[in-house]
Order: structure tokens, then C-alpha cells, then sequence
């Protein structure tokens, strides 16, 4: 059984952005590519995996994010315990692993997710990030895989200036220290 | 640096993919009967040359998906880029 125990547990303010971990948020991982899959995705959360790359569909507690062709992440909004967590994940399992259209793997302490908020969040980025955002700043939304100092992110764009970034858990403390750091000077 | 037009993602640094070689190498379908030249050939020796050549590539930090491409190497101007399974453009 899974037990949750954030590496950050932190939330710093500086001019015009704020960082903050957001802990124990459910995140599932899900592979498929037949349209079977596509359909029991969308009866079991009542939300369709996005087909465009870049993108994301969602409601009020559930976000499913584009990864790749057939590979897509689904994190809720709010803070979950674990038994909601692994009801998620056996109900996805039962619809789709266990009937072989996909796969469903809990990854819930796989990624960390850090929330960014504040006016100069993209220029905190683009410090290090090799990715161009002026398209994706102003596309609610939007999700990108790119590299920033050199560790591998997930950026999904979820209202104004206001971003998820989800981070392996063995690189979030380098992440952290160094968006704190490089929020110093911005 | 330059820019590479991932075939899912869209345009990306190159600093997120990472190269994978020579494409369109055929694996050979009956290698038992190979000779160790020929095996050794076939596993071990690629063309580099300077010039247009077909290539393959990863979307290593983004999509992780393999694509193919056809880049000059002695400027790194991108011709084409196409998916796995796909025929490379005849222009």
C-alpha cells in the first residue's frame, strides 16, 4: 500500500511568485491506442482523453493531460486520501488493464507537483527552460514535456499565470532549490 | 543548437531529443546465417557521412516517441522529419 510522504512541504512567496508543493493529488498514468480505450476512459471518468497533442481535457476534480500518442496522465485538483486514490485506480484497472485495451499505473508518488502562480512566473522559466511559452502562456490548458535545468517536467498551463509543474520525485528537491533561487534574482 | 519539428509534439530545442543513429537499416531475416563479417557489418558499421543523411531520432525529454529525419550534417538543415513506418518524402 502506497503511504505518501511529500519530500518538499514548502510554499515560499517572492515578488510576483509564489511556489508551492501541492501534495497527495491522485496521479494515474494511462497507455492505450484503440478507440475501445479511448471510450471506457470517458465512461469511467466522464471525461474524454484529449486526441490533440499539447492539450487537456477536464472537469471540477479530475484533469487527464496529452503525454504522447497513446499515453496520457490524470491528476485530480484537489487534495485525495488514499483510499479515493486507489478506488480511482481499481476502477480504471477493472475498465481497462484488466480486459488488456491499456494500461493503468498508479503514480502517485511517482510525480511531485509543484504549483507556480504570480505575474512572473514564464520569465522564472525560461531561465532555464529551452521551451518557447509565448503560445502556451496565453492557451488555458495547454500541457508540454520539456526540460527545465536539465530535469525532466510536466507543465500543464491551468488558468492565467497559474501552472502545475510535476517533477520526478527523486529530482524535486534539485527543482525546488533551484526555482527558489533563480525567483531570487527575477 | 537548432530546432527540430517533432512529428507529434511540434517544434522543440534539440537540447530535448536525442539522436539515435542511421535509419533505415534493415535487420537481416535469417542472421544465423550470417558469417561474423556480415552479422558485424549489419550491427556495427554506419555511414557518416558530410551531407544529407537519414537519421533517427528521439523525442527523449518530450514525447518520448522515435521519428525519422533527414538532416544535412554539414549544416544541420532539417529536410524532412517523418514517423516511424512512414516512407521518407521523395522531394
Amino acid at each position: 500500500m502506497l503511504n505518501y510522504n511529500s519530500p518538499i512541504k514548502d510554499s515560499k512567496n517572492y515578488s510576483e511568485i509564489k511556489i508551492s508543493e501541492v501534495e497527495t493529488t491522485a496521479k494515474i498514468n494511462l497507455r492505450g491506442k484503440n478507440r475501445d480505450f479511448i471510450t471506457k476512459v470517458g465512461k469511467e471518468l466522464s471525461i474524454i482523453p484529449p486526441t490533440d497533442p499539447n492539450t487537456s481535457s477536464g472537469n471540477d476534480s479530475l484533469n487527464i493531460l496529452w503525454l504522447s500518442p497513446d499515453e496520457w496522465l490524470i491528476y485530480s485538483n484537489n487534495k485525495i486520501d488514499q483510499k479515493n486514490i486507489n478506488d480511482l485506480e481499481d476502477r480504471l484497472y477493472n475498465s481497462i488493464s484488466k480486459v488488456k485495451i491499456g494500461s493503468v499505473s498508479n503514480v502517485t508518488d511517482h510525480w511531485v507537483m509543484i504549483n507556480l502562480k504570480g505575474a512572473k512566473v514564464y520569465e522564472l522559466l525560461s531561465a532555464g527552460c529551452p521551451f518557447n511559452f509565448n503560445k502556451f502562456k496565453n492557451l488555458k490548458g495547454a500541457v508540454t514535456q520539456t526540460l527545465i535545468n536539465h530535469t525532466d517536467v510536466i507543465i500543464h498551463n491551468k488558468n492565467n499565470n497559474d501552472l502545475n509543474i510535476f517533477v520526478r520525485r527523486s529530482f524535486s528537491n534539485h527543482l525546488w532549490s533551484w526555482m527558489n533561487d533563480s525567483a531570487k534574482f527575477i | 543548437m537548432f530546432l527540430i519539428n517533432c512529428p507529434y509534439c511540434g517544434e522543440r530545442d534539440q537540447s530535448e531529443f536525442s539522436a539515435g543513429g542511421e535509419a533505415h537499416i534493415v535487420r537481416p531475416k535469417q542472421p544465423t546465417e550470417l558469417s561474423d563479417d556480415q552479422w558485424a557489418e549489419f550491427l556495427f558499421m554506419r555511414k557518416n557521412i558530410k551531407g544529407v543523411q537519414f537519421e533517427r531520432w528521439n523525442h527523449a525529454h518530450g514525447c518520448r516517441k522515435w521519428f525519422n529525419m533527414i538532416r544535412d550534417t554539414s549544416n544541420d538543415k532539417i529536410h524532412a522529419v517523418y514517423k516511424m513506418g512512414e516512407k521518407p518524402p521523395t522531394k
